[in-house]
């Protein structure tokens, strides 16, 4: 969070960690990967800020980074802050693996679900089957959304893997939770990201090239395993997008960059359908065709996703918000680099995919 | 080298189980105002709180009802006997306490209109299929703590 903070406050001229009035700092799991509460003055302090406006830990499993953002914003927008950070971390690498999943297991109800061990890939591996039985969705599709993914990792000089992969590779790597197999998942990853959030009228007095918030969507539904809308689509995805859409005045025509939440690769699949960009169930389809690469209908996730770059729960979001201020500023791999786009969603879920956020960016303001 | 003392000191050379990373829950009155569900358990019978006053069925088990927020709920068994609805096989990545039982199938069962999570016991993955017929069993814990799974029994 060092390197974050540093890379952060280093990309903008005129603004220091003492300017900073507020700051919010995305954390899911300390408690348990790390050892440590009361994360968000540790984290203020390793970086220099002493806020004097607001301060607070968000947590909401692997969106508590765009939680950070969604309350910085707030703060801004209201006026009760004038220069708020939001940061993320996560310290997920440790010596014993079985410790690690223990604390991933209790992010779904622990007593009831947690229990019978529905950490992250058994959760996916079901709702994988139920859309593989109920659409005909095939392991080779999912396995298409990790090459897309790991060639565009590949050419992100901070992602946390960088290889490419074939389909043929996918479907032989480990099997974690059939039908998930290795390369189906995202890895555990040590990471920081951060983002200085400014009213809109600010913004030029501390970049020529800042990027706006105009629109957002939430949607959680139930908790426990029994209480989802459903497995095989995500309906607050649907409902989220719709807030999203309707917030920020746009359609999902508008999208040129979706960097969303590819946990699983089944999860990316159904994201295309839960967004909108295909009809419900065609999510196989889509990626079949080519339609999320670059120069296709829209391009989902050219930084490499969190499959290529890594899932530290607390950074996610806010890393790859970041990533679509990159992108409009060109300042990525041509290989990867998204021409001309305006407008860019950052989508994250988090628990059995109950919950949904939805960030739309854009170039200009709008 | 500097003249600074080192001086070795004892650590526990293992920490047992702390007892919150245990994932089976805490049963008894003095913990949970659903005890009852666990007595019904202990008796073979896997039950759940139906709201006496908008019939709502809830799981998991609730002293509250959070679809009409009446307090008058009721006890209502499940029955035996539930259909596979999704399942898959922990291969990898299982949590403390559970890694020695690597692999083990887990799956979504239904059951009077529920979909219950459970260890499903009996089969490999390969054995599985979505809609086979999965019996109730109980698995009583060393400290007299019990809780259910599902088991596919062979065929009579």
């Amino acid at each position: 969070m060092q390197e974050a903070g540093k890379a952060l406050f280093e990309d903008v001229d005129n603004l220091s960690p003492k300017d900073v009035d507020s700051i919010f700092v995305g954390a899911a799991q300390p408690e348990r990967f790390a050892f440590l509460s009361y994360v968000a003055p540790l984290v203020a302090e390793y970086i220099g800020v002493t806020p004097r406006k607001v301060i607070a830990r968000t947590e909401l499993a692997c969106v508590s980074g765009q939680a950070a953002i969604r309350y910085a914003w707030n703060c801004v927008a209201t006026g009760m802050s004038d220069i708020a950070v939001a940061i993320g971390v996560e310290k997920m690498y440790q010596p014993d693996m079985a410790e690690a999943q223990t604390t991933m297991t209790c992010v779904l109800d622990r007593e009831w679900d947690g229990i019978n061990c529905f950490s992250a890939p058994p959760i996916f591996a079901v709702t994988a089957q139920r859309h593989m039985y109920e659409f005909g969705t095939t392991e080779e599709q999912m396995a298409l959304v990790s090459v897309k993914n790991h060639h565009y990792s590949s050419l992100n000089p901070i992602a946390h893997l960088r290889k490419e992969v074939t389909v043929e590779a996918v479907l032989k790597s480990p099997v974690v939770a059939p039908p998930l197999k290795l390369f189906d998942c995202c890895p555990m990853t040590d990471g920081s990201a951060g983002v200085i959030l400014v009213r809109a009228e600010d913004a030029k007095k501390y970049t020529d090239t800042p990027m706006y918030l105009i629109g957002s969507g939430q949607c959680a539904i139930g908790n426990a395993i029994n209480n989802l809308a459903s497995l095989s689509e995500w309906v607050p995805l649907k409902l989220a997008a719709e807030e999203a859409w309707r917030t920020a005045k746009i359609t999902k025509d508008d999208v040129d960059i979706a960097e969303v939440h590819d946990c699983f690769t089944i999860s990316e699949i159904m994201e295309y359908e839960g967004l909108g960009f295909c009809e419900k169930g065609k999510g196989g389809k889509f990626i079949e065709d080519g339609e999320p690469y670059i120069g296709g209908k829209v391009a989902v996730n050219p930084s490499g996703g969190i499959m290529g770059c890594g899932h530290p729960l607390g950074a996610t979001s806010i890393y790859h918000t970041f990533e679509i201020l990159k992108q409009f500023r060109g300042d990525v791999d041509r290989g990867r680099y998204v021409k001309g786009a305006e407008i860019g969603i950052q989508h994250s879920l988090s628990g059995a995919a109950n919950q949904h956020s939805i960030l739309v960016c854009s170039r200009e303001l709008r | 080298m500097s003249k600074v003392k080192f001086e070795k000191i004892k650590r526990p050379e293992k920490i047992g189980l702390p007892f919150m990373l245990d994932f089976y829950p805490l049963q008894d009155e003095k913990y949970t105002r659903i005890s009852q569900f666990f007595k019904n358990l202990k008796e073979g019978h896997l039950t759940t709180t139906k709201c006496k006053k908008c019939g709502e069925l809830l799981w998991p088990p609730r002293i509250m009802c959070p679809n009409c927020l009446s307090e008058k709920l009721e006890w209502f068994d499940l029955g035996t006997e539930g259909e596979l609805y999704a399942f898959t096989e922990i291969r990898l990545g299982a949590p403390i306490g559970f890694v020695e039982d690597v692999p083990f199938c887990v799956g979504i069962v239904k059951i009077s209109g529920l979909l219950i999570s459970a260890r499903i016991d009996g089969a490999k993955y390969e054995d599985l299929k979505i809609g086979d017929k999965v019996n109730l069993k109980i698995v009583e814990l060393p400290d007299s703590r019990v809780f259910y799974r599902f088991s596919k029994d062979k065929e009579q």
